[in-house]
């Protein structure tokens, strides 16, 4: 008897199992990149497209009139409100603001978190991170970050809109977050869903695979029964195996030798 | 020998291999009254068809013999 460690079908199952994992990680690595990417543009259209409706909302003309030191005005708490109505609206948005191009630089005009948390942006502070660039380009067009970006609030990914005045100028940009944790989040259920996939169609493979090396090896091992019984002079050993494969024909190949060998070694008063 | 023989030689080869002529030999002397096998008439089908399927079974195997005899039979 073969030991297990040396036997075919251990061979077999376990070199198929090698091969499935090897293309399903490859397969893994491949899709996941892609997929992760996909989504990431996505998420960047979302923000930019979330970004340019809540920016056609607000009016630009009251936006322009406040100034530094009005964050308890009407005027500033009636948009801020505005803001936190349309962040509302989108479960996946943390954040909402307004910021402006003040000739030295990006300043906020409206945090949506004013009143509600001490970091709020206030009118006229200034906003200096690499992500500024973006939002001089958002002054013509609703465009989102090219990447993640870190500030004092956290690491995000936005997207940003031109708010226009009354003649159709743009005169601030609005923006709006999603945190990095919510991005990263979905990218990571995306890829948990395709390890899952991949690796219950590896283990259904390899039971697969281990069932059909398991009746070939079976058969083998019939036949070997029957050529060792032969070999030590029981006669009466016949060839029990019934397949339409290739094992099928060397089981009757094998079968017509011994019946040969048997007729051959019976004498001729002998049965049959 | 006759062309009956010779069919049956050669279905009974594919099941029992180079010693089917020796066995088929060894059914007709011994169950249809000392026939030469190459001597085989139609009229004693039946009765070696009765033998092999008895005979073969004790080397192949019941399934496959019986699979051998209505291979005969049908010759």
């Amino acid at each position: 008897m073969v030991s297990a460690r040396h036997s075919l079908q251990t061979k077999l199952t376990a070199s198929f199992v090698i091969l499935i994992l090897l293309i399903s990680g490859l397969t893994f690595f491949y899709t996941y990149g892609a997929t992760k990417s996909a989504l990431k543009d996505t998420i960047q259209d979302e923000l930019a497209q979330v970004a340019g409706v809540m920016a056609t909302q607000v009016n630009g003309d009251s936006v322009i009139l406040l100034k530094p030191g009005e964050e308890n005005t009407t005027g500033f708490i009636a948009i801020r409100d505005q803001l936190v109505g349309m962040r509302a609206n989108s479960k996946e948005i943390t954040n909402a603001y307004i910021m402006k191009n003040s000739g030295n630089g990006i300043v906020f005009v409206v945090d949506d978190i004013y009143g509600t948390d001490p970091d709020a942006a206030l009118i006229g502070e200034s906003y200096t991170t690499g992500e500024t660039s973006t939002i001089f380009e958002a002054m013509k067009s609703p465009v989102a970050s090219k990447d993640f970006y870190t500030d004092k609030w956290g690491t995000f990914m936005s997207g940003y809109a031109p708010i226009r005045n009354s003649a159709g100028e743009t005169v601030a940009v609005l923006g709006v977050d999603m945190t990095a944790d919510k991005v990263i989040a979905k990218q990571d259920f995306i890829g948990y869903t395709i390890y899952l996939i991949m690796g219950l169609s590896a283990l259904i493979a390899g039971l697969i695979i281990f069932y059909f090396s398991r009746t070939m090896i079976r058969d083998i091992r019939k036949l070997n029964d029957t050529a060792e019984k032969i070999s030590m002079g029981d006669m009466s050993a016949m060839v029990e195996v019934q397949r339409n494969d290739e094992i099928g024909e060397l089981a009757s190949s094998f079968s017509r030798m011994v019946a040969s060998l048997k007729i051959m070694m019976s004498d001729d008063d002998d049965k049959p | 020998m006759s062309q009956l023989s010779e069919s049956i030689l050669k279905e009974t080869t594919v099941y029992l291999g180079p010693a089917s002529k020796k066995f088929l030999e060894r059914q007709t002397q011994a169950h249809l009254n000392g026939l030469q096998f190459d001597n085989l008439e139609i009229q004693h089908r039946d009765e070696l068809v009765k033998w092999v399927g008895i005979s073969a079974g004790l080397l192949i195997g019941k399934d496959k013999a019986a699979e051998l005899a209505t291979k005969i039979q049908r010759l």
